[in-house]
């Protein structure tokens, strides 16, 4: 990198550049790259932002949209910036007069047959198109033509609508279900201005990633149908996240408007999941936000229907329930499942409460597998947080130790049971008989599931997308899930439920937030030293491997 | 899937080792089917699609990008007329007018009988035989309406 | 200037297509002589030092661009001939095609052995259908001599033809776009770099050149670069030329020259005349719709690359359209634009967008709705598809536009002021 000496902005000395780096000129100041990067990645590196719609970082060049079309000293022509390696010494002007009026030609271009349908258009606030003209635009049309028409509101895909018209031929979406979803469902049809991107007859877009192409398309001919009309984006508050719909961790935004999570999208992460995210993923919310919710404390005490109780009650009555059973019974005759959709923080406290404090001596942890491991991102594993449970010391998620569990409680053998974030009856892990021997079912979850429905006590806890915390993925990468919902009911974090419940078995731990359980973790865990949920940042941080 | 007789099917096979990578097989495998069936189908995309390994919306876009495939039948006299400078210059449009007239079409439309499809194209390349029309791939050249005439009086 | 018809030396005799009559008159003399006394490298310096410009339109030399292949040979490399023949205007290729079709296949031979390509692909336009059928027969005919093959007439050298036949698209005349074509693909024009000499069919090294190009080589392998270097205007603008004369003229047709043939010999002398004795000369289109239109006043230049340059147009595919006094300028446009809004292969933004755009300005000019700003709006908009574009298509249709627009432009403010056309011809749209 230059020193500080200040540079000639007209003859600048180059600095010299490592082995496998060039040096070169934007708008006269200089910078060392890689080798191959290109001169708009080069520019953006100096924070000259160089407009483009069809280059994506994660796809091939297409060089089509012409946007991005730069000077090159001694060059005649322009060059688009995409298709431009950086070259030792050679000096590219961003901002002529002639790349100014060439940008100025091309957004002309673009516009003429645009419908400018902006105010019912989704993409309207984060649309290329509607940023570049501002920036780079005439301000007014000199086309008094009939636009060309074309096909509206065509459903091309499971969750996919496609306007024709707004379409700008960037071939983004076609670029992607090439080459990174592989599944070729989309293609240039016909030419000149009657180019349109179309599917096959009986073929519609429907990959397990096809959100993406709604990402990229910069404009709003690709829009995510679950998503049309719901909110203007302007309104939208992002808050960045990690999905918990399998162990990957995509990482995402969550987009909230009026409290309720109206999209997630994915959140560049080039160690994890680069820019792209499942349509799984991208839908989970919508399920989790469709079952009932758990929204305060029930107690049930004999054949009772269960009743609504303070927080004091129902956490005294849980102790209650527990503390007789080991007194009865002893510790053997207690066991927890504990779910791996859990935040570390949360099966941290899990662990100190439920072993340490009461003495559970066996904790299982259920799998939720579903179909198979893929090239791209999708994961069989279905929990967010298998890694984690494994470095907190729960065990991977294993099958047999809940069956164990479960034939123990048919048996007798098992008393008191307690439940964090599993639905074991409504998944068929703990048949409806097995109620009868049990003594105690404390179960702490968000919705109001076939197991709280029966639980002698039932907590309300917060879940994804309401707390703060970490998962560890499938690759031993530790990442912050934020909240990004406010809550609306008497719910409190898994940790802080069971921080609480801790107290009533003489556990003196109190934590202040996750963070603060974080800490904790860090300090006794080897795997996670020198982390804490500041220092994983947007992007997290992988564990340490011994 | 029959989707093309075997004897296409056939030479389609022997396309592929024709060149060096077998997707260049495409516009003459096209062509082969277009010949046999007049036109190409979703089918017929789908199954040339399979023969070279490439996705059916990859197929269509192709078929869709050049002028002399079809995707629907065309007329069994199609009538292709040059219309680009050099024949407007010796008067194309009128030998044009002179086609939709007699033949109660438009260009790009099909007479109700089948029997003749009328196309305006671009440049046939071959602007000093203008006005000029290709009927099924043979020339008719320095036409006026009378010669018009003389030719379509002699087609079935 | 010789008269002597080189390139057309067989057309008009019984049989020219076949080998038979090309080898009576002396066919494959030349392959035969360059095959026993050249190496591949000494043969391309001998193309290289003949002087030989590419006659496809971009008039650049060939010798030098079959330099560009790379020196190792660790790839195949293909020569890739342009027989798409679609600039409006231009039929030269076809004849040489449909008419002696051996003396490009000759060509073909020599350059091949030159370059050290061992397959070579002949592209031809899919309209061709006798052309096709003709050059077909003429490579069966070549395989049978053994002229093509393995150890073509014992000297070692292996080259097979292989014919392809485009499916309608102008573009594909485009080399880049040729070649994806020929993969198999929609014609989209590549990014270049890299060049096709580097990266080209099928990712190896690639030479494309022009049917007309290839049966220079030939002449150049019968007779040598000092003798062909002699022809025409030397040292830049060597060799015979066909020239393509259409429009307003008598005899419409093909006519060979030396290069720099003057404009007015080729259309009063050769193509003789004027088409109607009462309608003169208005303009002149020297090298294929694409180029600069000169008006009559211009019309006094020679026909090679370097003089029609000076003139502000280009010999590009020689196609010479002969306009006269009858011709409106806009409908002659118009006529023009609607040809290359159809051609736009439509990947890049300012010709897909652009052509379009110049149809609904011409329409409404043609019309007698425009304005008087519409003519400078014409020249704007081709000035921003000009070199902005992947492919050449974008001067392709921004200099005729900006072109007609200027030398012609008090008739097209007069279609403004009287809201119509002032010429009064036949209509061209």
């Amino acid at each position: 990198m230059p020193d500080s000496k200040p540079i000639d902005p007209i003859h600048p000395e180059l600095p010299t550049p490592g082995s496998d780096e060039v040096s070169l000129l934007i708008d006269g100041r200089p910078i060392v790259v890689k080798k191959g990067t290109n001169v708009l990645e080069a520019a953006a590196r100096l924070g000259v932002q160089v407009p483009y719609y069809c280059y994506h970082p994660g796809l091939s060049v297409a060089g089509n949209c012409r946007m991005c079309l730069i000077e090159i000293e001694k060059v005649p022509k322009l060059q688009i910036g995409c298709a431009t390696p950086s070259t030792q010494g050679m000096s590219v002007k961003t901002n002529t007069e002639r790349v100014l009026e060439s940008r100025q030609g091309i957004m002309e271009f673009l516009l003429i047959n645009h419908p400018l349908d902006c105010p019912i258009c989704d993409q309207a606030g984060e649309c290329g198109l509607q940023q570049y003209s501002a920036e780079h635009g005439r301000g007014f049309s000199r086309f008094e033509e009939e636009k060309e028409h074309d096909a509206k509101r065509e459903a091309i895909g499971r969750d996919v609508t496609f306007d024709a018209e707004r379409c700008i031929k960037c071939t983004r979406c076609v670029r992607f279900c090439d080459e990174i979803s592989q599944s070729h469902e989309l293609g240039l049809f016909e030419r000149s201005d009657h180019s349109i991107i179309g599917t096959f007859p009986g073929r519609p877009l429907d990959n397990p990633y096809s959100g993406n192409t709604v990402d990229i398309c910069p404009v709003g001919a690709l829009t995510w149908t679950p998503f049309r009309f719901k909110a203007r984006v302007w309104f939208l508050k992002n808050t960045p996240s990690v999905c918990a719909a399998c162990a990957r961790g995509c990482n995402i935004e969550v987009a909230v408007y009026k409290n309720r999570i109206q999209r997630l999208t994915p959140r560049e992460n080039m160690e994890v999941n680069r820019y792209w995210m499942c349509d799984a993923g991208r839908s989970s919310y919508e399920e989790i936000a469709a079952r009932p919710r758990l929204d305060r404390p029930r107690v049930r005490t004999g054949g009772e229907a269960p009743c609504a109780a303070s927080w004091d009650d129902a956490l005294e009555g849980a102790a209650e329930l527990l503390k007789g059973i080991v007194s009865r019974h002893g510790t053997k005759a207690t066991a927890a499942i504990v779910s791996a959709r859990l935040t570390t923080e949360d099966l941290y406290v899990a662990r100190r409460t439920l072993v340490d404090a009461i003495g559970i001596p066996r904790i299982a942890v259920p799998p939720h597998e579903e179909g198979e491991d893929d090239d791209l991102l999708i994961r069989r594993d279905k929990t967010p947080n298998a890694r984690g449970a494994e470095l907190i010391g729960l065990g991977r998620p294993d099958a047999g130790r809940i069956k164990e569990i479960a034939g123990d409680v048919l048996a007798g053998r098992v008393r008191g049971l307690v439940v964090i974030g599993e639905d074991p009856l409504g998944d068929g892990l703990l048949a409806d008989s097995a109620l009868d021997s049990l003594e105690a079912l404390i179960v702490v979850d968000r919705s109001v599931t076939r197991t709280v429905e029966v639980a002698h006590v039932a907590l309300p806890s917060r879940a994804w997308g309401e707390v703060e915390g970490t998962y560890v993925n499938c690759e031993g990468r530790v990442q912050r899930t934020r909240a990004a919902l406010r809550p609306e009911n008497e719910s409190e974090p898994v940790w802080r439920v069971l921080s609480d419940l801790g107290r009533r078995f003489g556990r003196p731990s109190e934590y202040a937030s996750a963070a603060h359980v974080f800490d904790e973790i860090v300090e006794g865990q080897p795997a996670f030293e020198g982390l804490s949920h500041k220092v994983l940042g947007r992007l997290g941080a992988p564990v340490k491997v011994e | 899937m029959s989707a093309v007789r075997e004897e296409t099917d056939r030479k389609i096979d022997e396309l592929l080792g024709t060149f060096p990578r077998k997707g260049s097989a495409l516009l003459p495998a096209l062509f082969l089917i277009q010949e046999e069936k007049g036109f190409i189908s979703p089918d017929s995309m789908e199954y040339v699609a399979g023969k070279l390994d490439v996705s059916p919306v990859f197929v269509a876009g192709v078929v869709s990008f050049y002028t002399m495939f079809y995707t629907r039948p065309v007329g069994r006299h199609h009538i292709q007329i040059c219309r680009t400078l050099a024949c407007a210059l010796r008067g194309c449009r009128s030998v044009l007018a002179h086609l939709e007239q007699r033949l109660g079409v438009g260009a790009g439309e099909t007479t109700p009988d089948g029997k003749f499809s009328l196309e305006a194209v671009e440049c046939l390349g071959a602007c000093d035989k203008a006005p000029l029309i290709q009927i099924n791939g043979e020339e008719y050249e320095l036409l006026d309406p009378k010669k018009v005439d003389e030719v379509l009086d002699r087609l079935e | 200037m010789a008269s002597e018809p080189l390139l057309l030396k067989n057309v008009g005799i019984a049989d020219s297509w076949t080998i038979d009559s090309y080898l009576k008159s002396g066919g494959y003399e030349g392959l035969k002589r360059v095959l026993r006394e050249f190496e591949p490298e000494a043969f391309a310096t001998e193309v290289k030092n003949a002087g030989l410009r590419g006659r496809g339109g971009a008039g650049f030399p060939t010798g030098v661009k079959w330099g560009f292949l790379p020196k190792n040979k660790d790839k195949p490399r293909y020569l890739c001939v342009n027989a798409d023949e679609s600039e409006p205007g231009t039929f030269k290729d076809r004849l040489l095609i449909e008419e002696n079709p051996h003396l490009v296949l000759e060509g073909i031979i020599a350059s091949c052995f030159a370059i050290e390509c061992h397959t070579a692909f002949f592209y031809i336009r899919g309209e061709f259908h006798k052309g096709y059928r003709i050059f077909k027969r003429a490579v069966e005919e070549a395989y049978e001599k053994g002229l093509l093959g393995k150890n073509i007439q014992k000297s070692g050298f292996d080259l097979d033809v292989i014919l392809y036949r485009g499916a309608g698209a102008y573009i594909c005349g485009e080399e880049t776009a040729l070649l994806e074509s020929l993969e198999g693909k929609r014609g989209l024009p590549r990014l270049k770099p890299p060049f096709p000499a580097l990266v080209g069919l099928y990712g190896c090294p690639t030479i494309i050149n022009n049917v007309e190009t290839l049966a220079n080589v030939t002449l150049i392998a019968e007779r040598g670069a000092e003798w062909y270097a002699s022809l025409g205007r030397p040292p830049k603008n060597t060799g015979p030329k066909l020239y393509c004369v259409s429009g307003h003229v008598k005899k419409p047709g093909v006519y060979e020259a030396e290069l720099g043939i003057p404009l007015m010999e080729l259309i009063n002398e050769r193509a003789g005349g004027m088409l109607h004795a009462d309608r003169p000369l208005k303009a002149v289109v020297p090298g294929g719709s694409s180029m600069k239109i000169l008006p009559a006043s211009k019309c006094d230049v020679l026909m090679d690359f370097d003089s029609l340059m000076e003139a502000g147009s280009m010999l590009g595919s020689a196609g010479v359209m002969v306009m006269d006094s009858g011709t409106c300028m806009v409908q002659a446009l118009l006529n023009l634009a609607r040809f290359y809004a159809h051609e736009s292969c439509g990947q890049c933004t300012p010709c897909r967008e652009g052509t379009g755009w110049l149809v609904k300005i011409l329409e409404r000019l043609e019309s007698g709705n425009g304005a008087e700003s519409d003519v400078d709006l014409l020249s704007d908009v081709a000035r921003k598809v000009e070199g902005h574009t992947i492919c050449p298509f974008g001067e392709a249709i921004a200099w005729p536009v900006q072109s007609y627009a200027a030398v012609f432009r008090d008739e097209y403010l007069e279609h403004v002021k009287r809201r119509g056309c002032p010429v009064g011809g036949p209509s061209l749209v």
